[in-house]
């Protein structure tokens, strides 16, 4: 062995255990006391437990951000500003963070560790973010795979939201799954529904928290909700829009219809397409139908890209039967939900009919 | 190849109940280095390479996309449908998040199965790992072989497998 590679092993291994040390030492030793955490300059102030993340230290305190890794640090969802006692940027933030974002003090919440007072500041919006102990008051079989959830609310909370937002569901430890887990879905309920939460979830084969659902859950059970999230929410225009989505992505557009007859918004047109394969992919209809045959402003299209059977729907893709509806998109805006292939592709013929795209609006985490 | 620490960790988060319900082992119960080992010696044997496969599902999860779930015939001979789910799947080797929806392919001349999605295909093409024996998610090279009518690769040296 050559003396250089010698002293680089001798180096490594003398680094690797200094780090370990120095890891033992801090689980230890380290006592960074009581810490206070303020947000939005003195809007709320926490004690917390120095040592934890700051995403977990939020969390204890029930001020909520977006986490889609659950703090791995793998997602870049949790940013928030930290203006003073965050220490330096880590290089396990820098790959989320662009230039910009790191000159206005921009961190990963799940990555800053609260060693002594902080400062943060956070959208006004998260915190309005709340967790609820729910009771489910009732599941419906919507389809084959599909089913409608309504949590009750405890006495006396309510929930503030816009519709097309989303909370995160827990299950509860189960088979092989030994922790928590949580997933997004969107609310389907309106915003004036404030008491409770209605959720509409697609069973996904193998899927840690819908199998939990459809196999463990029962009506009058606890569950655990965190919300709301999302920045996809009806825009506050008077331009006609247009809905696009399939299967549980009608979820959110039932809340924003149901919000636009609660609001009396009756000045803007809005037609929504729901893509299917079949009949047996269809829910909500006769509700959809009845909201149509009250409400001039709203149109309701179903199609179907694969029955052959005599049914009144659209027939084909539902990008194909969006694009033979309409001429020229440029003036209305567009709301659309779905895997992220599916907002491609609706993307794609909105934009070939004038749509700018700044006006097709979707859940960007999804 | 050797059983590292980092393997050690991986293998630990492939277990059923910790990233997915039925995690990625199936019933092996090989540690996760021999699992790798044992399947590029299947890739030199057939003389194709975990980059090809992973393009070649690729390109036929992309012919079957976009189709709101409708059933496809692709080349004559396979039926693809691809699921349009929602959220994304985090790696065992804590490399990123994928967008889940499956891809179920039967191929009609054999009548054999494969099931990916994109983490698998990342899974494949970055850290050369298939899917234990008995894993739903296993892209067996011998099957993707016969299967997906791939040309022998050309450079044959070991770090092209
Ligand atoms: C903003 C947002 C809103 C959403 N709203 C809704 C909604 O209203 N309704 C709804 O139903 N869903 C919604 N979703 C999706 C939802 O959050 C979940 O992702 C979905 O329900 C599946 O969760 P799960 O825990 O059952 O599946 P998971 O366990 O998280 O994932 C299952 C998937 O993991 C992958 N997988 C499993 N094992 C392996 C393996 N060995 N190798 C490779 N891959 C593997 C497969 O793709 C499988 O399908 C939403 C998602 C987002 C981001
Ligand atoms: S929670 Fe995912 S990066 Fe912080």
């Amino acid at each position: 062995m050559t003396p250089i590679i010698t002293a680089v092993l001798v180096l490594s291994a003398l680094s690797g255990i200094l780090t370990l040390l120095l890891l033992v030492a801090e689980f230890f030793f380290a006592n960074y006391g009581e810490c206070t955490i303020d947000v939005n300059k003195g809007d709320k102030t926490y004690k917390v437990e120095g040592g934890a993340s700051l995403l977990t230290s939020l969390a204890s305190q029930k001020l909520f951000l977006p986490s889609g890794c659950g703090g791995r640090g793998s997602c870049g969802t949790c940013k928030c500003r930290v203006l003073d006692g965050g220490g330096p940027l880590l290089p396990t933030e820098t790959p989320y963070l662009n230039d910009e974002e790191q000159k206005s003090d921009v961190r990963l919440a799940c990555q800053v560790k609260v060693r002594s007072d902080i400062k943060i500041e956070v959208p006004e919006e998260l915190l309005s973010i709340k967790e609820f102990e729910t009771v489910i008051e009732s599941i419906t079989d919507f389809t084959h795979d599909i089913k409608g959830l309504r949590f009750k609310l405890p006495e006396g909370e309510t929930i503030k939201f816009k519709a097309g937002q989303f909370a995160n569901l827990f299950s509860k430890p189960y088979e092989d799954v030994k922790e928590e887990t949580s997933r997004a879905y969107s609310i389907s309920s309106s915003p004036s529904d404030n008491k409770a939460i209605e959720l509409v979830v697609r069973y996904v084969p193998n899927g840690m928290v819908t199998t939990y659902v459809f196999k463990h859950l029962k009506q009058g059970d606890k569950a655990r909700l965190i919300g709301p999230f999302g920045e996809f929410f009806l825009r506050d225009t008077s331009r006609e829009i247009v809905c696009i989505a399939g299967g549980s992505g009608l979820a959110p557009i039932r809340s924003i219809v149901l919000d636009m007859i609660d609001r009396g918004i009756s000045n803007r047109k809005a037609t929504f397409f729901f893509g299917a394969v079949s009949q047996r992919d269809l829910y909500y209809v006769e509700e959809f139908k009845a909201i149509e045959k009250e409400h001039p402003w709203f149109r309701f299209v179903p199609a179907l890209s694969k029955d052959d059977s005599d049914h009144p729907y659209e027939k084909g893709i539902i990008t194909d039967v969006v694009a033979r509806n309409y001429g020229d998109m440029k003036d209305l805006e567009a709301y659309l939900c779905g895997s992220p292939g599916m907002i491609d592709a609706c993307c794609k013929v909105l934009s070939s009919k004038g749509m700018p795209a700044d006006r097709i609006y979707y859940d960007k985490f999804s | 190849m050797k059983q590292t620490p980092e393997l050690d960790r991986v293998q630990e988060k492939m277990r059923p109940g910790v990233l997915t319900l039925k995690g990625f082992l199936g019933n092996d119960d090989r540690k996760l280095a021999d699992i790798i080992a044992a399947d590029q010696q299947a890739l030199l044997r057939l003389r194709i390479n975990a980059d090809q496969i992973a393009e070649r599902l690729q390109d036929l999860a992309d012919r079957g996309a976009d189709l709101m779930e409708q059933e496809v015939q692709v080349d004559n001979r396979y039926l693809i449908r691809v699921r349009d789910d929602r959220g994304k799947i985090p790696s065992p080797w804590e490399d990123g998040l994928f967008e889940k929806g499956d891809v179920d392919l039967v191929d009609q001349q054999t009548g054999k199965a494969l099931k990916w999605n994109r983490l698998t295909l990342r899974l494949i093409a970055k850290h050369r790992f298939f899917g234990g024996y008995g894993s739903e998610y296993r892209i067996d090279p011998d099957v993707a072989y016969e299967i997906l009518a791939l040309k022998p690769f050309v450079d044959r040296s070991p770090e092209a497998i």
